[in-house]
């Protein structure tokens, strides 16, 4: 019989058997659908907390009492001056302090008049990622008192103050806002490609090694259809499941955008309609290519069980390779673009650095996909029939 | 019409993966199917009846192109299974020893997919499946998912599938594993049916390793025994030829004795 109306009953009867499978359904919809608010909510509430802290201008002193001058200079700068607990140094080790502490020697004021050059000492704990991130804003303070106080004395001799500050320093910032919003939105498209992953997991091996396990596939060759025909319709089922889960956590991020609290995330990541389409574009292929994959090692096992250990090797390899340009060793490379996952995790990092996507680029996975799936496809064609008697 | 003649099927044993396994030569072919030959002709019910790993699920499965043979050949109403498997399982309706339903779709849906796979509009094998599920009473089960099905409500499903298509020979593997008393009688109240005119006169092999079944059923008997065939007849015919009046011992001298011997006294 006609070949496509096969592979379409097959589609339609492993759709029906898919979205049957309430619970599995559920929990990978759900992961799908909620994936995007709760990444964006996290790392909102992240910004959101760094924007307090930066907004509050909190500074901790201990022995506050010794530097009643630098007292002075920081309520000049409308910092808020405040002692700092006797064991700060536990609560800094302990992450439940979230400032850098600055600590003054009891002589300070008299050996800072002497011109002895007292020494300040900032604590702070590199592994509390809070306090680390203020101790650059305590220490340009700390900085600056140290140069008003030379300019006074300076002045008072009568010397220009360029002389001491003989250049200035200008910051431009290269990175647009975009680009910049991809030290945090990095992660995103990381997620995304694993909830695909998962999604098409399994359909995947429900329709194939399931189908061994079951004793169903026995019966299910021993009707006059060819083998290809069988592959591409349950194929052409797992990878609407995946693209289906593709298309929900790739939209669930233009809702969650409205639940952002921090305004400067909100400023910074920008992801629209246009946006959501170009992840679709490239992850639609790479959906299709990994169902096959999954189902090529899945046909493979006898049961639904090993099929599942056996297919951790994938879900591994396709969680580790976008690594690589996370932390972007030696850069991007030409052929990153030719690593599955990995190409579609740099395509998508463009895209949320606003970048444009060259056809050609887009081209390269296509065809890796294309090649990735037809290969995955044949064998599994080929590997049917001895499976079912196995 | 189902013929075989002179099949052999052996596989080859996968080694083990460990280094030791790779190191001792590799293992000699199970050899699953010898010499087996035989004829089941249409409107009769032809049991074949041999002990456990005698060779019946292999035949069956060469018989329904799942395996290629080493040699011999395999006709269904003249068509070569070999050179065209496609037409011969069109004509044939298999029920393999695993029934193999889909667990969350209804007993209907398992039937009219199959129906489609083999080429009928959704609308005819609708109508089969109904037609199907009055004959095997039942109907009530045919909108249930298969999922809590007994083994009987199973096999009636699996067996409705096998025949959607209204195939002109059923070919049926261990039907009675697992059913109850009441679920055999009903099954081969279905085959006699299916055998008698009305039914289509159809060609009716199934395999057991159960005697009460063949004596009740069958019309003639195909014994085989470590993958070739001992003995063919009816019951009667059997029994004479050993001198028994017991057919369970009958057949366990065709079927443990040198097979040479046994056939010979065939």
């Amino acid at each position: 019989m006609n070949m496509w109306a096969s592979a379409g009953a097959v589609y339609a009867k492993e759709m029906i058997d898919a979205l049957r499978d309430r619970r599995t359904l559920l929990v990978v919809l759900a992961s799908s659908v909620l994936l995007g608010p709760l990444v964006l909510i996290a790392l909102s509430g992240l910004v959101a907390s760094f924007e307090a802290r930066a907004e509050k201008r909190e500074v901790y002193v201990l022995g506050l009492l010794h530097a009643p001058s630098l007292r002075n200079f920081l309520e000049r700068q409308s910092s808020v001056v405040r002692e700092a607990p006797a064991d700060y140094q536990a609560q800094l080790r302990d992450s439940r302090m979230a400032d850098p502490v600055v600590v003054i020697p009891p002589d300070f004021e008299a050996a800072l008049v002497r011109g002895d050059v007292p020494v300040l000492e900032l604590v702070s704990d590199s592994a509390n990622k809070q306090a680390e991130s203020g101790s650059g804003r305590v220490h340009r303070l700390l900085m600056a008192f140290g140069r008003e106080r030379a300019m006074l004395s300076l002045a008072m001799r009568g010397v220009a103050s360029e002389l001491i500050d003989p250049l200035e320093v200008q910051e431009t910032d290269l990175a647009s806002t975009q680009t910049r919003a991809t030290q945090l939105t990095g992660m995103l498209p990381f997620f995304v490609l694993m909830a695909v992953l998962y999604g098409a997991l399994s359909a995947a091996l429900d329709t194939t090694a399931g189908e061994r396990e079951r004793g169903s596939l026995e019966p299910l060759l021993m009707n006059p259809t060819a083998p290809l025909a069988l592959v591409l319709g349950k194929w052409g089922a797992v990878a609407s499941v995946a693209m289906l889960i593709a298309v929900l956590s790739c939209f669930s991020f233009l809702p969650a955008q409205w639940l952002l609290r921090s305004d400067t995330l909100q400023a910074l990541f920008q992801f629209g309609l246009r946006e959501a389409l170009l992840f679709l574009l490239v992850l639609l292929p790479l959906a299709a290519a990994l169902s096959a994959v999954l189902m090529a090692v899945a046909i493979r096992c006898k049961s639904v069980k090993e099929a599942q250990a056996n297919a951790s090797l994938v879900v591994l390899l396709v969680s580790l390779l976008p690594l690589v340009s996370i932390f972007n060793l030696g850069g991007e490379a030409p052929w990153h673009l030719w690593v599955p996952a990995l190409a579609q995790n740099t395509l998508m990092t463009r895209v949320l650095k606003g970048e444009d996507l060259p056809l050609v680029q887009c081209l390269v996975p296509l065809a890796v996909c294309l090649v990735l799936s037809i290969a995955s496809l044949r064998f599994i064609a080929g590997r049917l029939r001895a499976a079912a008697v196995r | 019409m189902i013929k075989i003649e002179q099949l052999s099927k052996a596989f080859a044993v996968t080694r083990r993966g460990t280094l030791r396994a790779w190191r001792t030569p590799a293992p000699p072919p199970v050899q699953a199917v010898r010499d087996v030959s035989l004829s089941a002709p249409a409107g009769q019910i032809t049991g074949l009846l041999g002990p456990n790993g005698a060779g019946k699920t292999t035949t069956l499965r060469v018989l329904a192109g799942l395996i290629k043979p080493d040699a011999g050949s395999i006709s269904v109403d003249g068509i070569d299974v070999l050179a065209q498997p496609h037409a011969a399982l069109q004509r044939m309706g298999v029920l393999s020893d695993a029934r193999g339903l889909y667990p969350r779709l209804s007993a209907r849906e398992n039937i009219v997919y199959y129906g489609l796979l083999r080429g009928m509009s959704r609308e005819a094998a609708q109508a089969r499946a109904a037609e199907l599920a009055r004959m095997f009473e039942m109907t009530a089960l045919l909108d249930r998912r298969t999922e809590g099905f007994s083994q009987g409500e199973r096999l009636k499903t699996a067996l409705a599938r096998a025949l959607v298509h209204d195939p002109a020979n059923v070919v049926l593997d261990e039907p009675t594993n697992g059913l109850d008393v009441l679920a055999t009688r009903a099954l081969r109240e279905s085959l006699r049916w299916l055998r008698s005119p009305e039914g289509g006169g159809k060609t009716i092999l199934f395999s057991t390793h159960i005697m009460q079944e063949v004596e009740r059923l069958c019309d003639s008997v195909v014994v085989v025994s470590q993958g070739r065939t001992v003995a063919t007849g009816t019951v009667a015919q059997l029994l004479e030829r050993t001198g028994e009046q017991d057919f369970e011992q009958a057949f366990v001298r065709l079927a443990f004795t040198n097979p040479v011997a046994a056939q010979v006294l065939a």
